[in-house]
Formats: C-alpha cells, structure tokens, sequence
C-alpha cells in the first residue's frame, strides 16, 4: 500500500493544510523535528526536506549557526522533481549538524524519539525519522553519508531507504563527504518508497556523478549475515534479529553466514575518508557568502574567518582539524590513500557476496540510547555504533532499513543491503515483509 | 599529535578555540588517531585506491557560463556594494 495514494483518494476539508500545521507546531516544540514549517503549503502530498538540501527561498542551515540565515535562491534537483510531481515541501527538518552524528544530538535543540522523549531520535537526520513516525500522510527527503538515514529510521520505526550512489543527483545538497553522499527517502511504507524513487532517479547535468540505469526489480532467496558484524551486536538485538531471520526463513529465504574479516575496518576507514572531505567542504563557510556574517570587513582576513568559524559546533571542529591532517602530506599515503584502498578490497569482497544473496543485519547494534548517556559517549564510541550501516554506505551499496520488533515499547530496525542498481529488489523485499509484519505508530497528525 | 602540530593545524584551518576546548580537542585527536592506526593492519600497497564508493565515468561539465535565473537571491545572501560582493581585506 501507499499513503500517497491513500491521501490522493480520501477527501479532505478545506483547512486540512492549515489545522495541520496548527498541529504540527504545536508538537514541534516537544519533538523538534522542524527547523522550518512553510505556512504557506496548501496543496499536494506533503513532504518534508533535510536541511542540508536546498528549497528555494527556505531558510535552510544544515542546523550549523554558521548558516543562520541563508536562503538558497534554487532547489535540489530532487525537490525541483518531486514538486512537479504532485508533492509539496511542509519545511525543513533538523539534523546533526552538517550530518555529523549518530543520535541527532549535533545541533542547537536535538529532536526527541515519539516512541519515548528521554531518548535519542538517531541520525544524522533525525527531523525526518521524527517527522515520518509522527505524521500519517508525509514522506520525508533525506540523506545518508554513514547511515543517516537507516539509523534515525531505525530508531523511530520508520522505513529507511538509501538508494545507490548516483541514482538521485546530489545537486543543491550541503556536502559532507561528496564520494559518500546519497539523498535518500523515510515513508511509512515501502511502497511510498517505491513511488518516491520513480520520481526522483535519473541524470542529471548538475551533478556528474548522477547515472541514467534502468533498474530491474532483482529477487533474491538467498540472504547473507556477515559474522564479523553479528558479533558485536548487543544481546536483546541479537535475540531479535535471530527471530526476524527465523521468520524470514520460514517465509522460503536461504540464511547463510559468511566471514568477511576485512569489514572490521570500515568504520576507521570511513571515517578518515569522510573527515578527509568534510574538511574541504567545510572551508567555504568564511562568514560572508553564505549565512552567518561578519559585519566589520575592515578585519584582516585570517582574522575575519576565523571569527566566522567559530559558529561551528564541536564535531565540525573535530572533523575539519583531523581531516586536514589526514591530508597532508606526511601522512597521507599512511591514512587517506590506505582507507581508499582497503574501501576497494571491502567493495570487492561484498559485492562478491552480492552477486546471488542480499546482506542482512540489525540497523543499528543497539536500541535508541538515552540522550543524556549518548551525550556522554566519546567520540569513538559514537563512530562505533555506526558500525552496521557504514559498509555498505562505504560502498555506494543501496539499503533499506524496516521496523522488525519493538523491545520494551522501541521499535528495532533490520537492514537489508542489495548490489549496485538493486534497488527496486530491496523495496520489494520491503513490500514482502510488511505483508506479515505491521508497524506501529504513536501518533498520526494529518489523519482523515 | 604535537602539540605543535595541534597548533599550526588550527591556525590552518583558522580555528580559535577556548583553552578548554583545545585540550578536549586535542585528546580527542589523539585518541581518533591512535584508533584510526589499526588500518596499517591491512597490506593492500598494490591495490588501487577507490575514490568513489562507486566506479564514474569521470564526466565532466563543460566549462561554459551557464545563464541562472536568480541573480538577486544570491546577492541577497551577501553584503554588497553595486554588483560587487563585500568581502575581508586581504
């Protein structure tokens, strides 16, 4: 089923849009989802949009004070498709800031999980997560560098989809990692998804590393657990997981293990290759171009910059200094070019995998963590829980992330990767499993 | 790190931090490095490097002026003086 569909068929009262909103900013200020609520929609399929992607005239800040004020005077390619198709933009959604985090918590004002407040939303695009597991009729744009769409999906009990690098242009999105980035979907069905990526795929001159593939809806029996990544799974995960593939298995899949022993570097090696092109990124935001500005221009430049930068938050920091060391040349053969490397010898290794099975694993290794406690992780910690979405993120491999469970009232998400171009595969495998399997929701603003 | 070296990349990368925040800073860099050293594991010299996550064609935009519609919208992201953007003196 799709709720696009739904919405498209039902009949709905004149103030529909404007009691929406009503609604929605009034729940906005206990889950913080929205950065931005555009007062002014009134027709179409309501969507929201990350704020690191770019809507004509709507403020858009990446959720960094560095960006306070900026209006993008262009839309992303893919906002640009999807208004033309029927779909208008509700606002903007909140995010780590840049995307750089796993919990959301990388911002001014984190958003709260609907399914309990004290606990994280996930991220890097924990607005949208939000957003879709509060709203009935929304989809939400997103995007994913790591896992920041699964993660967040996964934790608030929405599907999280991210499709093959290049499959949807990146053109009018906020770099983080420009070999890593994709734009991605949340919905509240599989078949959202599906109606999302019809409208979204294709080439685009803007950005040329977009591709123009017809995509075949791939069906696979086989599906793979890699063992070097089931290890470090926490205990009631584990159990969960056991289940869904027992179930998966009686539905007719083969389950098989495999050991990929080279995986248990993805993670550093993600992360010197991201903080590597964060870094340059980062370096336009000077304090007079875009968003926040420096008013006394009789500074001297290194002066004036560096008072701009000191809007950036902790992580941005963090990343820009280690990125431009990773750089440079002492070292860089010894970090950058050796995480290129090893990101082959792991592509080439999964892709082998792929070539007949899709992967599977948990989304994330544990259930949404307290904020207060994922405020207290170290750095490394935080990276480290990225370890099940990073793979195939490495990779450019596409994913979806489905609600599989509710331990103790929290939804738990199971990822399944698909081969380069294997995305229609993955959304019916999604439609397959929500066949058997209902989510649930504890709100739904915009019913009818 | 150095600590010397933890200094010159903050002026690089034009970064004023409180004394507070450079101590975390710096501890959390070497603690990220020392975690990043375990890929010296791997022996993958001859294997080539994989700049994208996928293998591109490597197209490139032609380099011709592109008319854009908005003019005014990117100005008003800037302070200006006539058409000209205001920027730092150098």
């Amino acid at each position: 089923m799709t709720y696009v569909n739904e919405f498209l068929k039902k009949e709905k009262p004149a103030d529909y849009y404007s009691k929406l909103l009503e609604e929605l900013e009034e729940k906005n200020n206990k889950f913080h989802a929205f950065n931005v609520l555009n007062k002014r929609i009134s027709d179409g399929f309501p969507i929201s949009v990350k704020d690191n992607i770019c809507v004509k005239g709507m403020e858009t800040t990446a959720s960094s004070k560095i960006l306070k004020g900026y209006i993008p005077p262009f839309s992303a390619t893919v906002i640009k498709r999807l208004e033309k198709d029927g779909f208008s933009v509700l606002g903007k959604t909140n995010m780590d800031e840049f995307g750089f985090g796993s919990f959301g918590i990388n911002c001014e004002v984190p958003a709260r999980n609907p399914f309990d407040e004290t606990r994280v939303a996930g991220g890097s695009s924990s607005g949208a997560a939000v957003a879709t597991s509060i709203m009935k009729y929304h989809a939400a744009v997103a995007e994913s560098t790591g896992g920041s769409i699964a993660a967040p999906a996964s934790f608030c009990g929405v599907v999280g989809f991210t499709p093959t690098y290049g499959l949807i242009s990146r053109y009018g999105l906020i770099d983080y990692a420009n070999s890593l980035d994709k734009i991605g979907f949340m919905a509240r069905s599989s078949g959202d998804i599906r109606l999302l990526m019809s409208k979204s795929v294709g080439v685009d001159p803007a950005d040329t590393t977009s591709v123009d593939v017809k995509l075949s809806d791939v069906k696979k029996e086989k599906i793979v657990v890699i063992d070097e990544l089931y290890d470090k799974i926490d205990k009631n995960i584990k159990l969960s997981f056991d289940s869904s593939l027992s179930r998966l298995s009686a539905a007719g899949f083969k389950v098989q293990h495999v050991s990929i022993p080279e995986i248990d570097y993805s993670v550093p090696v993600y992360y010197i290759i991201s903080m590597a092109e964060a870094s340059t990124n980062l370096a336009k935001f000077t304090g007079f171009k875009y968003g926040l500005k420096v008013d006394d221009f009789s500074k001297e430049y290194n002066e004036f910059f560096t008072e701009a930068r000191e809007a950036f938050g902790e992580e941005a920091k963090r990343k820009i200094i280690l990125g431009t060391f990773i750089r440079g040349a002492s070292v860089r053969s010894k970090y950058y070019e050796k995480a290129l490397r090893i990101r082959r010898i792991i592509r080439d290794k999964l892709s082998k995998v792929l070539d007949d099975s899709f992967i599977i694993s948990p989304t994330m290794p544990v259930l949404a963590p307290k904020a207060k406690e994922a405020e207290s992780f170290s750095p490394i910690q935080n990276y480290s829980m990225d370890l099940l979405t990073i793979p195939p993120n490495l990779c450019g491999f596409p994913t979806i992330s489905l609600p599989s469970d509710y331990i103790d009232g929290l939804p738990v998400g199971l990822q399944l990767t698909g081969g380069q171009f294997e995305d229609n595969g993955l959304i019916s495998f999604g439609e397959q499993w929500e066949d058997s399997f209902k989510y649930k929701f504890k709100y739904n603003i915009g019913e009818l | 790190m150095e600590d010397e070296e933890f200094d010159r990349l903050l002026r690089v990368c034009r970064l004023k931090v409180s004394a507070e925040q450079r101590k975390k800073l710096k501890s959390d860099a070497d603690d990220i490095l020392h975690y990043f050293d375990r890929i010296s594991e791997v022996q993958c010299d001859d294997i080539p490097p994989a700049f994208h996550s996928v293998d591109i064609d490597g197209r490139y935009r032609k380099d011709v002026p592109l008319k854009f519609d908005d003019v005014e919208g990117i100005l008003k992201n800037t302070k200006t003086h006539r058409f000209f953007v205001v920027g730092p003196r150098i």
